[in-house]
């Protein structure tokens, strides 16, 4: 077991009264598996997301990463170290190249990496099926589907054993989403990452190890 | 890839918006680079000035407050005297050189002439009967002279006085080169001046009731050495140089006998003494005000030589003053400007901003991050300006002493503290100048001023919420 949420509540203050988005949510994840959480629009997929990627902080409960509560960790250091997140609206710096946005985030973790930085981040954004000649270019100038390539790579750059991915296929056409969870599955299979992916799509759900079920704030292991 | 670097790689990336900050930078590094330019310059002015004004120092009433009181106030006023024993207690603090205290009395000659430059050009002599007393009977009490010692005046014949001398006012006298050259005197000669008592009759005549002969012997002979005659009104300076020309230094003690004999048997009467001292050091001169204030009677005030400094340097002052105005304006100015223009440019980087943040990047160095690419235009911007706003305060100076000395002509007065600075010697010493103190403190000023402006824009990064951005 790598990741666990325990008793996780999340609501919004309406007025008087909270409206919750997580009403006591538990669950857990373990290494080199490719897990979905599949939910309709509103469900609270992202804020499920927010939590167990320290982007937000739960009103009661906890999120605890291999033993740990993510908040003794510290939430900078737990993103910084501990986690690859990817957005459905990928998230790369404009300004910069492909290979500069992976870089990036190499130079603000403190995992062990190997030496070579640039050498590094070229092999993994190839062995994501981004050539030499697009790393070089600004982000910009590439496709969505190239976009979310840059985003995983920058996302495993750091060498961590958790990935979450909030709707990182959202975007993009069905050949290029097919593509996405092929690089999810073999990540988890062939390198023993956690891959815990959000989506709306029954069909991607199907393809995954495990499939958790979020409806109307409540989490649960089947339909 | 630090966030040093990624700063850098920031500015060239955006080039457009990296220049407009640049542009805005060196406008307003211009206003500051010129403010504090002039500021400087009329600093050392100020400085040099000071200096040659020396650090002279006297005590006299405060004519400010004696002009600001009711006239009944007057006509009970005892001016008060300042005895031998005070004076001499002020001298002997640690800041003073050397003092002396001299009192005055004018007296006639029948046998010797005064020296008149005005008689001199008009060639035919114009007898000046009845013109009353012309020789300023100077005593001291210092005996190597204080206007010796502090360079007014040189010695070019016999000696100065021996303390016994000064004690006992023994009739010897150190007289002028013109007056001497006049009357044929030279050291060992001796002369006579007349101390005569008048009377006043009703109807406005005067009339000699008693009088005595003063005899003295030349011991030595002094020339002025400060009055330049170059200036643009010779006349003014010639009077001043008669005055010194005709003055004969003698012992205090024999004053005090002319004016005794001169009061007759009038009761009350105490010598009336000018204290000068000589400070040790330019810097002395507010502590030994502060030491010396307290002891004074009523009404009574410490006068610097460097205090003409403000009556002869207005034109110099006021551009000091609007500078340090534009200079307080310019940097409130640059605060607020790029603090707006460096918030907005972190608005349009909202997404990066929180990228970093999500990375688990820390706030602080996020923080650092903006400042360095702040900093790094900064001071490119600062540098170019540093020439061109240096420059920029010659031509404004230029036009605003101009501007200012025609106005403020003819303001030129003198107090028991002469001195023959103009203010034409004041604008001579005033120079902006590219110099490692400016260039220092406009660094300081502007690094300073930059750091303050960011401050708006990093309470922005501080509050930001990177999962209301991406997620
Ligand atoms: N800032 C907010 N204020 C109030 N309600 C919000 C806010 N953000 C999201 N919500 C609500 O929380 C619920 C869950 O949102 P979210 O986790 O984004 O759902 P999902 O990702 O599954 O579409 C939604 O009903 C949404 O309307
Ligand atoms: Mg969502």
């Amino acid at each position: 077991m790598i990741l666990e949420a325990k008793d996780l509540n999340y609501y919004y203050q309406d007025g008087e009264s909270r409206r919750f988005v997580l009403k006591n949510t538990n669950v857990s994840f373990d290494k080199g598996k490719f897990y979905t959480i599949l939910g309709q629009s509103g469900s609270g997929k992202t804020t499920l997301l927010s939590l167990l990627s320290a982007m937000d902080t739960p009103h009661n409960g906890e999120v605890v990463f291999d033993g740990k509560n993510i908040l003794e960790i510290g939430h900078d250091n737990y993103r910084r170290n501990k986690v690859g997140i990817i957005f459905q609206s990928y998230n790369l710096i404009p300004t910069f190249t492909a290979v500069e946005n992976v870089l990036i985030s190499m130079s603000i973790t403190e995992n062990e990496l190997p030496d070579n930085h640039k050498t590094v981040a070229y092999n993994l954004l190839d062995y994501i099926g981004i050539s030499q000649d697009k790393a070089n270019r600004t982000v910009n100038k590439l496709s969505g589907g190239e976009q979310q390539r840059v985003a995983i790579a920058r996302a495993l750059s750091t060498n961590v054993e958790l990935i979450l991915a909030d709707e990182p296929t959202g975007n993009l056409d069905e050949e290029m989403e097919q593509e996405i969870i092929d690089i999810f599955k073999k990540l988890a299979h062939e390198h023993e990452k956690c891959v815990i992916m959000v989506t709306h799509s029954n069909d991607i759900a199907e393809q995954s190890d495990q499939t958790f079920y979020l409806k109307k704030g409540v989490l649960n292991t089947n339909e | 890839m630090n966030f040093f670097k990624r700063g850098l790689l920031s500015i060239t990336r955006r080039k457009g918006k990296s220049l407009i900050l640049l542009a805005v930078l060196f406008i307003l590094g211009n206003v500051i680079a010129g403010a504090i330019s002039i500021s400087q310059a009329t600093a050392n002015v100020e400085e040099s000035i000071k200096e040659r004004l020396g650090t002279g120092a006297t005590l006299e009433l405060d004519y400010e407050a004696l002009d600001s009181m009711e006239e009944s106030e007057m006509m009970n006023l005892e001016i008060p005297n300042l005895g031998e024993d005070l004076i001499n207690q002020i001298g002997e603090l640690p800041y003073v050189k050397y003092y002396d205290y001299n009192t005055t009395a004018f007296l006639a000659s029948e046998e010797i002439e005064s020296y008149n430059p005005m008689m001199e050009e008009a060639e035919g002599e114009v007898e000046m009967e009845g013109m009353g007393p012309q020789f300023q009977l100077k005593g001291v009490n210092y005996a190597p002279l204080l206007d010796i010692e502090e360079g007014k005046s040189e010695l070019v014949d016999g000696r100065v006085f021996t303390d016994e001398e000064i004690e006992n006012g023994t009739p010897v006298a150190i007289i002028s080169k013109k007056l001497a050259d006049l009357n044929n005197l030279q050291v060992g000669d001796t002369f006579s001046l007349s101390n005569e008592i008048y009377e006043y009759s009703e109807s406005g005549e005067e009339e000699v009731l008693d009088s005595r002969d003063v005899p003295l012997e030349v011991i030595g002979i002094f020339e002025p050495k400060t009055v330049n005659s170059d200036t643009e009104n010779p006349e003014e300076f010639d009077y001043m140089d008669m005055d010194f020309q005709n003055t004969i230094y003698v012992a205090n003690e024999l004053v005090s006998q002319e004016m005794e004999f001169s009061v007759g048997d009038m009761p009350e009467y105490e010598d009336y003494y000018v204290p000068f001292f000589v400070l040790n050091e330019p810097e002395d001169a507010e502590a030994f005000e502060e030491e010396v204030s307290p002891l004074l009677p009523d009404l009574f005030i410490v006068r610097h030589a460097s205090d003409s400094y403000d009556s002869i340097a207005s034109p110099i002052e006021s551009m000091s003053n609007l500078s340090k105005y534009v200079l307080i304006a310019s940097v409130i100015t640059t605060i607020l400007i790029i603090g707006l223009v460096v918030l907005l440019f972190l608005r349009d980087r909202k997404r990066e901003l929180g990228i970093y943040l999500s990375l688990g990047e820390s706030r602080m160095r996020v923080v650092g991050q903006i400042i360095t690419e702040v900093l790094i235009i900064s001071i490119i911007g600062m540098t170019l300006s540093l020439f061109t706003g240096n420059l920029l305060a010659q031509t404004v100076s230029d036009s605003l002493i101009d501007n200012d000395n025609n106005q403020s002509e003819e303001e030129i007065y003198y107090t028991e503290m002469q001195t023959d600075l103009t203010t034409e010697d004041v604008i001579d010493a005033y120079e902006v100048n590219l110099t490692g103190d400016f260039i220092l403190l406009f660094y300081a000023v502007g690094i300073i001023t930059i750091l303050l402006s960011t401050v708006i824009p990093l309470i922005y990064i501080i509050r930001l919420n990177p999962k209301k951005i991406m997620m």
